[in-house]
């Protein structure tokens, strides 16, 4: 191992890295992917630097081959010039390969040939290593200085000495003159590396053009170059193994010599070493004796960096005792005992034993009552490694047993005990290990286990979670000296953990009756695993997870089925039968929580909860134009609300919009948006709702006019409308777009009332989706190209809206989105960015607001200062009623409304409904923090005089639009409305 | 639906079980006694029952009383401290500028809120602060002249001591 530390801990950052002034937004090719053998991506053809020429502030374009980036004064005008810059891209064309899969095929032919005598079909498995784990620990900055022939940079890495290599072939730099600052204590988990050398890499090839620092800000969009990295390293096992259970025959094939894929900004610029790789049959060590064994490596011919031959010895223990526990499993052997009868060391043996004594291996755990969405599993590796001169002999003997347990829900894995035997060297501190691999395998930062972003994950995984401490966190921002990391763990020495990745990998197999033949074990993808019957990751191939089969997943199946889904197969009627109500603590209280962020998005509590009622006991009126309907209890009430509701039925009625009893529900319920909501966060609402206080109430009886009272006429609307698919999320738009996407679509269910609705109650599609609709006597604006705000919203207005309230550019949330508004005071942040993200991009609204935008708002401002001449009647109206509070009286005043009416999106609005409405009911949003309310006029004001307000309003504060007809019978037919829809606020 | 809130009012904290949406001014007057604050109209529009929240004007008959916890609240009776009326109080006594003396309550805050912000107002700026209060008396001409005195014992107070 080399013990050179790039890494300038404990100095003094410098100033240009802290304070960086330019900030860079890299364009990546449509398409670029490591393929295992080749990196391959679009050319760049042509840039058309016009296409950002025009947009405000300095903007500079660095292209180096097919390296694009933008760099500006700050992200998000760098973010906007990067949407704006138009490119040509030429597809690449097909890309080469070498023999290697071919033989590995033949090996398997061989060894197939070989078995047809013998009694057992020859066992072959591939295992696989991502390029990059991750995209990153957590969102942050990456500043890179390339100047004066030295480059420095504050980076967030856990593979410095690769980064190092990396950047001194982009430089041509010495190794000594490049500095990191802010890089995670060395060799923070030897398990390979993450996007942040991309970003770092990036940053740099930006600086190295511009002579001065740039920041890049990495996060969850950089798990596009994870995704496009790929596999890096690939190793393929054959066995054959005798009647009597004993292996006879052994292939070992390693594609690679580890896997240290170059960074993606140096692959596009064409700097990336050019790779030689030979094959070589010299025998890599096993420790274990088979009567035949075969090892092949494909290597580096220059020879590999001592930082990959440590990568590499954590692949080969992970891909060999994966692949012995799948065989002994497969052949009904004690996967322990596979292990010592091939065993030829009698130090080894010892050792074995001892480990499984202290673990009481092979003995049934206790028998304690566990909540059933929690799974357990136990699992076994072992690793004999060379000692400090190579000599493997005398090296150091490791045995460890895992114990894990998986929320099968959220999927989060958590190691609750680990029993380590080592046989030489210092004694190993099992309680250390076990809390560093927490932290580092399965806390807030973890490595292995760690976070990819998936649309129905909660938080963006940079928040530490609860239980499992996230003792690896940095700081987001440049703080003012290196990474504190000395309350941390002692480094461990890479190799030390070689047998930690297959541990966890046997454990989790043995809780889970997954297999996964690739780390890492991200919450996501172990819930996908477990939820997804006909798993699509099933397969050798991409070293994705596979199931076992056999006895043993019978029984894990049979417990599954109360939780599984089977969309399509069920009976579209008929009563699920009732079961006892489940106990309040049934399920763990992580699962609950999630369900209760999972309730607060889809704000449950604001239909299902009557004026002055109790939380989700039902009872709320609902005017349609089909007749009165009204909302059900939600509480775990046996006689009349969902207490007796299975799993099952439950998910029905959500899905399919069919209770319990087999009776349809209407689709006020919108079950239309709630079949998007990820299984996981089904479950997890189903475990909040039946853990909340059971409330007994009777929903009075709905009041539909006929046909409509017909509930079994709601299997043809179902047929007609009705698509019950849960959300996909697209491969082509970003992990911020797609939570956002299946927050908006699902759970949000924001197109319940901005799309409009057709003859039939039901929502339309195509270009007509959130294009706005009238809702409760409002007016819901259309969130996509046809927004009509007096000036266009951005992304960073949509998020200030639905995160506090209200936009200083466009007024605040009021009528049936003040409460909508409140409800998302639950969300993570993350959540609430993604949201605003998705309707932007719905909108086409830019990322922030530029100075135009100011300039325009301005404009609006100064022609509305004073109102048309002829209409004198309005214009007291207003004085009198509304200039107090809407006009600037030069006193600071804490009740006028905080946004000018000239920027009110309702008075640009092609209905006066939300104008008229305000007047006649005010504006309250008590339970935003911060926003004001506004009385309701309807008891001061005449039809008539609202009408002419109305009026006065669109003519001096939309002075460019047409002004509006039939006011007067808008007002009355409101006014009406409102009167017999019983008013929260009277 | 009460709620225990806690309310700065007067350099003082009170506790009050009330409903989170009821009108400050009707807390303010019914709960804690302080009729300084007027009910003229109840809609925002006369400027009767106006208090200061963290110095700035405000409504309060159209401020639901949990939209301001955690902040200052001064009434006209706050104005006063430790027997010394506020300067804008004096200039009002000294004028005399009152008939029926409904709506003083909100000039005097409205001009006080406005000296915190602009120690030196012109007399437009003056008439601009006090547009939209009412007064069905018609006293407006000796209110303004109480106005500008207001603004001369203020600055000269603030050079002695500067207030606030
Ligand atoms: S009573 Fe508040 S403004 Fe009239
Ligand atoms: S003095 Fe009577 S209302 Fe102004």
């Amino acid at each position: 191992m080399s013990d050179r530390q790039p890494t300038a801990a404990g100095a003094e950052l410098p100033k240009a890295l802290a304070s960086p002034e330019r900030f860079g937004v890299v364009v990546r090719p449509p398409h670029y992917a490591w393929d295992g053998e080749h990196f391959a991506s679009d050319h760049l053809v042509a840039i058309e630097r016009d296409s950002v020429a025009g947009l405000p502030g300095r903007i500079e374009v660095v292209v180096e081959g097919d390296f694009v980036a933008v760099v500006a004064d700050s992200l998000t005008a760098a973010q906007d010039a990067a949407r704006n810059l138009r490119l040509e891209w030429r597809t690449a064309s097909g890309k080469g390969h070498d023999g290697s899969p071919a033989m590995v095929a033949e090996t398997a032919r061989e060894l197939a040939n070989e078995a047809s005598s013998r009694a057992l079909p020859p066992h072959r498995h591939d295992y696989g290593w991502p390029s990059r784990l991750r995209w990153g620990d957590i969102p942050g900055w990456v500043v890179a200085d390339c100047s004066d022939h030295c480059l420095t940079l504050w980076v967030q890495t856990l593979t410095p000495e690769a980064l190092s290599q990396d950047l001194m072939a982009l430089t041509g730099l010495p190794a000594e003159r490049i500095t990191l600052y802010g890089a995670s204590p060395a060799r923070a988990s030897g398990l390979g590396r993450h996007c942040g050398d991309d970003a770092a890499m990036d940053a740099a090839l930006m600086s190295r053009h511009l002579g001065y620092p740039v920041a890049v800000w990495l996060d969850a969009a950089y798990d596009r170059d994870r995704r496009a990295l790929g596999q890096a390293q690939r190793i393929t096992l054959n066995a054959n193994v005798a009647k009597s259970g004993e292996i006879t025959d052994y292939h070992y094939h390693q594609e690679h010599a580890s896997g240290n894929i170059a960074a993606v900004g140096l692959w596009l610029c064409g700097k990336a070493p050019g790779r030689r790789i030979m094959t070589d049959d010299r025998a890599l060590f096993s420790p274990y004796a088979f009567r035949k064994a075969h090892h092949a490596e494909r290597r580096d011919a220059q020879g590999a960096d001592p930082h990959s031959e440590g990568l590499a010895e954590i692949q080969q223990a992970f891909a060999r005792e994966s692949f012995l526990d799948e065989v002994a499993r497969d052949t009904g052997q004690d996967p322990l005992a596979l292990r010592l009868r091939h065993l030829d060391d009698a130090r080894g043996t010892e050792l074995i034993s001892s480990v499984s004594r202290r673990a009481r291996w092979g003995e049934p755990p206790s028998p304690t009552i566990t909540p059933p969405d929690r799974l357990h599993g136990r699992g076994f590796a072992y690793a004999q490694l060379p000692d400090r001169h190579q000599r493997i002999p005398e090296g150091v003997r490791s045995a460890w047993i895992a114990d894990v347990e998986v929320n099968r829900v959220t999927g989060e894995v958590a190691l609750t005990r680990l029993v380590v035997g080592q046989d030489a060297g210092p004694e190993v501190d099992t309680s250390r290990l076990q809390q560093t691999l927490q932290a580092r395998v399965l806390g807030s930062a973890r490595p292995l286990l760690g976070h990819t972003p998936a649309f129905d994950e909660w938080g963006d995984g940079s928040e530490s979670s609860g239980s499992h401490g996230g003792a690896l966190m940095e700081t987001t921002t440049p703080p003012e000296t290196g990474a504190g990391s000395t309350s941390l763990p002692m480094p461990l020495h890479e190799a030390d953990l070689s047998p930690g990745v297959a541990v966890i990998a046997n454990a989790l197999f043995d809780a889970t009756g997954v297999r996964f033949r690739q780390p890492p074990f991200t919450a996501s993808r172990v819930r996908r695993a477990l939820q997804d019957p006909g798993n699509p990751l099933q397969g050798a191939d991409n070293g994705g997870p596979a199931r076992r089969s056999g006895r043993r997943w019978l029984k894990v199946a049979a417990l599954t089925a109360v939780a599984s889904t089977a969309a399509m197969a069920w009976p579209w009627k008929g009563a699920i039968a009732p079961i006892q109500r489940p106990a309040a603590n049934l399920y763990s209280a992580e699962t609950i929580e999630r369900g209760r962020l999972v309730a607060a998005a889809g704000d449950c509590a604001a239909c299902h909860t009557a004026e002055g009622g109790r939380e989700n006991a039902g009872g709320r009126a609902f005017e349609t134009p089909f007749g009165t309907l009204y909302s059900t209890n939600l509480t775990p009430d046996e006689g009349t609300g969902i207490g007796r509701w299975s799993y099952a039925a439950f998910e029905r009625a959500m899905r399919h919009g069919i209770g319990r009893d087999g009776r349809h529900l209407y689709p006020a319920f919108p079950y239309t948006a709630f079949a998007k909501i990820s299984d996981a966060d089904m479950q997890a609402l189903y475990a909040y709702l039946m853990a909340q206080p059971a409330v007994s109430a009777e929903a009075p009886a709905n009041a539909l006019s006929f046909p409509f009272n017909m509930r079994p006429l709601l299997a043809g609307w179902n047929a007609l409308y009705h698509d019950p698919r849960p959300f996909e999320p697209s491969p082509t738009q970003s992990d911020l777009y797609n939570r956002g996407a299946y927050l908006a679509e699902g759970l949000g269910h924001c197109s319940a009332c901005h799309t409009p609705r057709n003859a039939m109650g039901a929502e339309r599609r195509g270009e007509h989706a959130l294009a706005g609709a009238m809702v409760d006597g409002w007016e819901a604006p259309p969130l996509n190209q046809l927004s009509r705000s007096p000036i266009p919203w951005s992304e960073a207005a949509l998020y200030d809206y639905l995160r506090h309230g209200g936009s200083s550019l466009h007024g605040v949330a009021s009528g049936p989105m003040a409460p909508v508004v409140a409800g998302l005071g639950e969300l993570p942040e993350y959540d609430v960015r993604a949201l605003a993200h998705y309707v932007a991009v719905q909108m086409g609204a830019p990322a922030g607001d530029s100075d135009a935008i100011s300039a325009e708002a301005s404009a609006l401002l100064a022609a509305a200062r004073s109102g048309p001449s002829d209409m004198e009647e309005g214009e007291r109206l207003f004085e009198g009623a509304c200039a107090a509070c809407h006009l600037d009286t030069g006193t600071p005043s804490f009740s006028s409304a905080k946004t000018s009416l000239a920027l009110n999106t309702n008075l640009y609005s092609e209905h006066p409904d939300n104008v008229i409405q305000s007047i006649l009911s005010g504006t309250h949003a008590e339970h935003v923090p911060g926003v004001g309310n506004m009385p309701s006029f309807a008891d001061s004001f005449s039809d008539s005089q609202v009408a002419t307000l109305t009026a006065y309003l669109r003519a001096r504060f939309a002075p460019d639009q047409a002004p509006w007809q039939d006011i007067a019978s808008r007002v009355a037919t409101i006014r009406q409305y409102n009167n017999n829809t019983p008013s929260p606020h009277p | 639906m009460t709620q225990t809130l806690t309310l700065t009012v007067n350099r003082q904290a009170h506790e009050l079980a009330v409903a989170p949406d009821t009108p400050l001014l009707n807390v303010l007057r019914n709960d804690l006694a302080l009729n300084g604050p007027k009910y003229g109209c109840g809609l925002g529009e006369c400027g009767a029952c106006s208090v200061l929240v963290d110095g700035m004007m405000a409504r309060a008959c159209v401020l639901p009383v949990s939209a301001v916890v955690g902040h200052e609240i001064l009434t006209l009776e706050g104005l006063v401290i430790e027997g010394r009326l506020d300067p804008v109080q004096r200039a009002f006594i000294e004028a005399q500028a009152a008939q029926c003396g409904y709506c003083l309550n909100g000039m005097i805050i409205s001009i006080r809120a406005l000296l915190n912000h602009t120690p030196r107002p012109s007399m437009a700026q003056l008439r601009a602060a006090l547009e939209y209060n009412l007064c069905r008396c018609g006293t407006h001409m000796e209110i303004l002249e109480a106005a500008e005195l207001a603004v001369t014992i203020n600055a000269g107070e603030s050079l002695e001591a500067p207030h606030e």
